[in-house]
């Protein structure tokens, strides 16, 4: 393995993914770190999926630039990659007078910041739009859009793996020396050299920072629950339905998505934590999603709760602060530019911000334009979302396609099989789910677990001890059927 | 040119499981000839194959036998009676029109067909749906899952074991794993009575040493890769967790057997109508869903505890089924069953006037010395006493002729005294 | 002394009260049938159980066979039998009802394969 490198990102989140795949573009050696066995496995795994518009952010904040400049890149982007998504567009709905204030304050807020297409609508026309939801008057943004996070993270690390970036996961920065011209960055996997350091370790971010004695930063972790809603409730909401925000700083209140497989997501709840490890979901926060999610619409089907999870988010901004702080991205010391905070919009401006940093990075070196390099990555074609006709044509050419493992999500075996090939993960049961979305429906993996597992022990000869959940320690199985009575033998 | 298998048939069964085979088997006898099993495992038997402990076969065959012997004798005689059985395909929709259509590797087959009958059986409840709290590390399994995962694929999911729901399953499986070497900490039940046979608490836990830790349940899950410990907590008479009980017991496995749900998401595709309660279609005394010539039986019309009824309850199925294709349905005048008080559901959902009827149907909660009224608005036409009743077992009840003839509706109860 | 259990006989499950004195049976309450009364007697002098598991296989469709004992075994032997089942592989293929260990334990009971497998393709 070549440990040298021209730029290394610490942190395969989805802008570590986006800065990758932005400087895969050009002639110089870029490798991608990663601690977990997978790239988008922390907070770019645990979020609404949401392209923001860009309502919330001061104007000449770099969230507002960013989010802006990222959502209108966003769709080039999405086909280029192969990503699907949907432009449901959003709406804030007011319940009072007082709250249409706010309305109108967000709106000029938007308009500032270059968002086009803003209206308020009343009461009436919401419910012709959304005839479940009540409110006096709701601010509709035709430009917002709902699509996977860990989707896209995925599909830009594969590109940029395609076009030469080394993509390493499993391997955790440690330390890092600053020598003469170069770092020396010790990892669990050795030590590698690089010129530039884009850190982008999201929630580990100040921790990075302070390996290079740049121990100013604070993180505050600040957990997120969310509720996910059986795809059958697809079409109770046509957008996605905020409520005007509460008074925390950057948290937008629970809201309800749709997402282009057709769950609805309650959520997320702000609750600041001690742990930046502790994702864990509580009672008290589903409690409040749940009656979050009846203020918002009375006649939400609760019952139809497939599952709930959490993220955590990383804030610069501690809990008393009532506004929120921007993105830090700047360069903190020679070659060595820090991303801290890059809590929500994070997701929309990732590929703004890879640009951005990008630009940082040609003001110190020679970035000579690629030309081989290729924009297009295209992913399996996923069983469910083709017409008859269409699934067809896939099996008699890929008789593989015809096997269909996840029940619920209509997940092929060529699907799973694919996702089992990616050059970048390790053989995971997470790596199929969030890939293929086996193990997502409202059976979570009743009759494709024992599937999955089969196929990973005859077809990659994994034994009972190797198949992980997620990470290397999230061991399935203690061994075969027999084993225990073996080893009480030995014992 | 679509490259999709368009094939005429008579009758297209749902599941190759115990009620699926039955009903074939049935229909066959019953005059059907152009018929197909679609199954989506690579074996036939459905759920039985990983159902190795006895207890199965006591009503028909009169012998104690194992899931998977039971369903060789089904499997047999579908084969004797050249029955075609399609595996490891997959049906992906039935239309209103009862086209079915089936992917497997090689290819779209869309089943024109007459009749069809949904025998998909049912799948359990998740941790997600019932929102425990907590972690979301590996060890976390669903009672079948791990069944299937330590008799059919041969991986043991852990060695310290904690059990929620102590219904069949799970005392089956607190028995399984005890066998196998492992150490099942407690079986968790948020009732206070469990739903399971009272024989299984005898051959299951209390064999075993197992503690049944009755008006508990879990409040919280805890280790962040794998499971490390479980909270469990006392409830009081609403279910709910009362402050301070809190217990942790350590383990590395949670096993949940929290209920099972009828698999109808097929159903709906075709626009079967289902009832809330069972989560099953509504069907009359043949079995008939809301749509002609689309029959249910077996798990998937309404979650059954002994298989022996599945199979009696399919092979009606695959009669009523053979009658419709053959043009022999006789069209009745209807009498809507509903449940009354103290009883969770009635089966079937209608029935025909004047025509003998076994009636299916569950208490919600257990009872010593128990009458059960049949009424008819608010005359009552017919009084069953029984020595105890349960949730978890199943009553049957005939009607004879005479008692649904001169009915307008039937509703039935559990008399107070 | 009284001794209380659930008989296994039959779905029914009737809970028990047994009045013994050693292993003499002076009285049984709560049986609704004879099979009531002959499992008390089992239970008290030398309590049996069916023992079902699974067996290794080589070389066969499926990576193990369930299988049963043909008989009750005594309730004390049911770990030893389980012990020994962990260590024995049998070759495919398998039919139902063949013997996988012969008279375990001396006890004139075997332990018979209940499920049929193949050999693998």
């Amino acid at each position: 393995m070549n440990r040298k490198s021209d730029v290394m990102i610490i942190g395969a989140g989805v802008i570590g993914c986006a800065i990758a795949r932005e400087l895969a573009k050009f002639n110089i050696k870029t490798v991608l770190l990663e601690k977990e066995t997978d790239v988008a496995c922390g907070v770019s795994k645990g979020n609404s999926g949401v392209l923001h518009t860009g309502l919330y952010y001061p104007k000449g904040s770099l969230k507002a630039k960013l989010c802006v400049e990222g959502r209108l890149m966003f769709p080039e982007l999405a086909k280029q990659l192969d990503v699907p998504y949907s432009l449901c567009g959003k709406h804030v709905v007011a319940r009072t007078e007082e709250e249409l204030k706010e309305l109108k304050d967000l709106k000029a807020v938007g308009e500032g910041n270059g968002v086009k297409g803003l209206t308020i609508v009343s009461g009436e026309e919401l419910k012709k739009r959304e005839p479940k939801m009540d409110g006096l008057y709701a601010l509709h943004s035709p430009v917002a859009g709902i699509f996977p996070p860990y989707l896209f993270a995925i599909a830009l690390a594969e590109n940029a793996l395609n076009n030469g970036v080394k993509v390493h996961v499993n391997t955790e920065v440690l330390g890092i020396n600053q020598l003469n011209n170069h770092f020396e960055v010790t990892t669990n996997k050795g030590v590698f050299y690089t010129d530039i350091i884009v850190n982008s370790a999201g929630l580990y971010a100040d921790k990075i920072s302070s390996m290079v004695g740049l121990d100013n930063y604070m993180l505050y972790p600040c957990r997120g629950e969310y509720l996910i809603l059986d795809k059958k409730c697809n079409g109770l909401i046509n957008s996605m339905i905020y409520p005007v925000p509460p008074k925390v700083a950057g948290v937008l209140g629970v809201h309800l998505t749709p997402s282009p497989s057709g769950n609805i997501l309650i959520g997320p709840s702000a609750e600041f934590i001690n742990s930046r490890e502790d994702t864990r979901t509580t009672k008290e926060k589903a409690q409040q999603l749940i009656e979050g999610a009846k203020d918002l619409m009375p006649s939400i089907p609760l019952n139809e709760i497939i599952y709930g999870f959490s993220a955590v988010r990383s804030k610069i901004t501690p809990p008393e602060e009532k506004t929120s702080r921007d993105f830090i991205i700047q360069e903190d010391l020679e070659n060595f530019i820090n991303l801290i905070g890059m809590e929500s919009p994070g997701l929309t401006s990732s590929p703004a911000i890879a640009k951005m940093v990008v630009g940082m990075i040609k003001q110190k070196m020679d970035l000579k334009p690629d030309h081989d390099f290729n924009p297009i990555r295209k992913r399996t074609i996923p069983f469910r979302e083709v017409s008859r006709d269409e699934q067809a044509e896939l099996i008699k050419k890929d008789s593989v396609y015809g096997e269909i493992v996840c029940r619920c999500e209509h997940v092929s075996k060529r699907e799973v099989l694919d996702a089992l090939n990616n050059p970048i993960s390790d053989k995971t049961l997470a790596a199929v789910k969030y890939r293929t979305r086996a193990g997502m429906g409202r059976c979570h993996g009743g009759f494709c677990l024992p599937r999955i597992v089969e196929l990973l022990k005859e077809e990659y000869g994994l034994s009972a001890k190797e198949i992980k959940l997620k990470s290397l320690d999230s061991t399935m199985f203690i061994g075969k059927t027999k084993d225990l009575r073996a080893d009480k033998k030995d014992e | 040119m679509s490259k999709i298998d368009s094939r005429a048939v008579d009758l297209v069964v749902i599941g190759g499981g115990p009620a699926g085979l039955a009903a074939a088997i049935s229909a066959k006898k019953n005059g059907i000839n152009d018929l197909v099993v679609v199954e989506r495992n690579d074996w036939l038997g459905g759920i039985l194959p990983q159902c190795i402990h006895d207890g199965f076969g006591l009503e028909i065959f009169k012998e104690h036998l194992t899931g998977p012997e039971y369903a060789q004798r089904y499997i047999d005689e579908a084969k004797e009676l050249r029955i075609p059985c399609i595996l490891n395909c997959m049906v992906l929709e039935i239309s209103p029109q009862k086209q079915v259509f089936v992917a497997s590797p090689e290819g779209l087959v869309c089943f024109n067909a007459k009749a069809v009958i949904l025998s998909m059986g049912c799948r359990e409840r998740t941790r997600g749906q019932i929102c425990i709290p907590g972690t979301r590390p590996a060890g976390i399994y669903t009672a079948g899952v791990a069944q299937n995962l330590i008799n059919l694929k041969n991986v043991m999911v852990g060695k310290n074991v904690v059990i929620l729901g102590s219904g069949d399953i799970g005392l089956i499986m607190a028995r399984r794993l005890t066998l196998e070497g492992a150490k099942v900490h407690a079986v968790v039940e948020i009732l206070s009575h469990t739903n399971g046979l009272p024989r299984n608490l005898q051959q299951c836990l209390i064999d075993y040493g197992i503690p049944l830790m009755l008006s508990h349940t879990v409040t919280r899950i805890h280790g962040l890769n794998r499971v490390e410990s479980v909270t469990i907590s006392k409830v009081d008479e609403n279910l709910k967790p009362i402050k301070g009980t809190q217990k942790t017991i350590e383990c590395d496995t949670l096993l949940l057997s929290v209920g099972l749900i009828p698999e109808n998401d097929l159903s709906t595709t075709c626009g079967v109508q289902l009832n809330p309660v069972t989560r099953g279609a509504i069907v009359n005394e043949n079995l008939e869903s809301s749509v002609p010539g689309v029959f249910a039986c077996g798990n998937v019309l309404h979650v059954h505890d002994v298989v022996d009824f599945v199979t009696i309850e399919s092979e009606q199925a695959g009669k009523s089924a053979a009658e419709y294709v053959l043009g022999k349905q006789k069209q009745l005048e209807r009498i809507n069953v509903q449940a009354g008080n103290g009883v969770c559901y009635v089966l079937p959902n209608s029935i025909s006037k004047n025509s003998e009827i076994e009636l299916l149907f569950r208490v919600l909660c257990p009872k010593e010395d128990a009458s059960i009224g049949f009424f008819d608005g608010e005359k009552l036409v017919k009084t069953k006493k029984f020595r105890k009743v349960h949730p978890a077992q199943m009553i049957k009840v005939k009607l004879s002729k005479t008692e649904t003839t001169d009915i307008s509706e039937l509703r039935v109860e559990l008399l107070k005294k | 002394m009284k001794t209380e259990m659930i008989c296994i006989g039959c779905p029914m499950g009737c809970y028990l009260t047994v009045e013994c004195d050693g292993k003499t049976i002076k009285n049984v309450e709560g049986n609704r049938c004879k099979i009531g009364l002959d499992y008390a007697q089992k239970e008290i002098i030398n309590p049996e159980r069916t023992l079902t598991s699974t067996v290794k296989v080589k070389s066969g469709h499926l990576p193990l066979v369930s299988v049963r004992t043909n008989q009750p075994i005594s309730k004390s032997r049911i770990f030893d039998v389980m012990e020994l089942l962990a260590k024995v592989e049998v070759q495919a293929p398998v039919k139902i009802g063949d013997e996988i260990v012969p008279n375990i334990f001396d006890s004139g009971v075997s332990v018979v394969a209940t499920k049929n497998i193949s050999k693998k393709k």
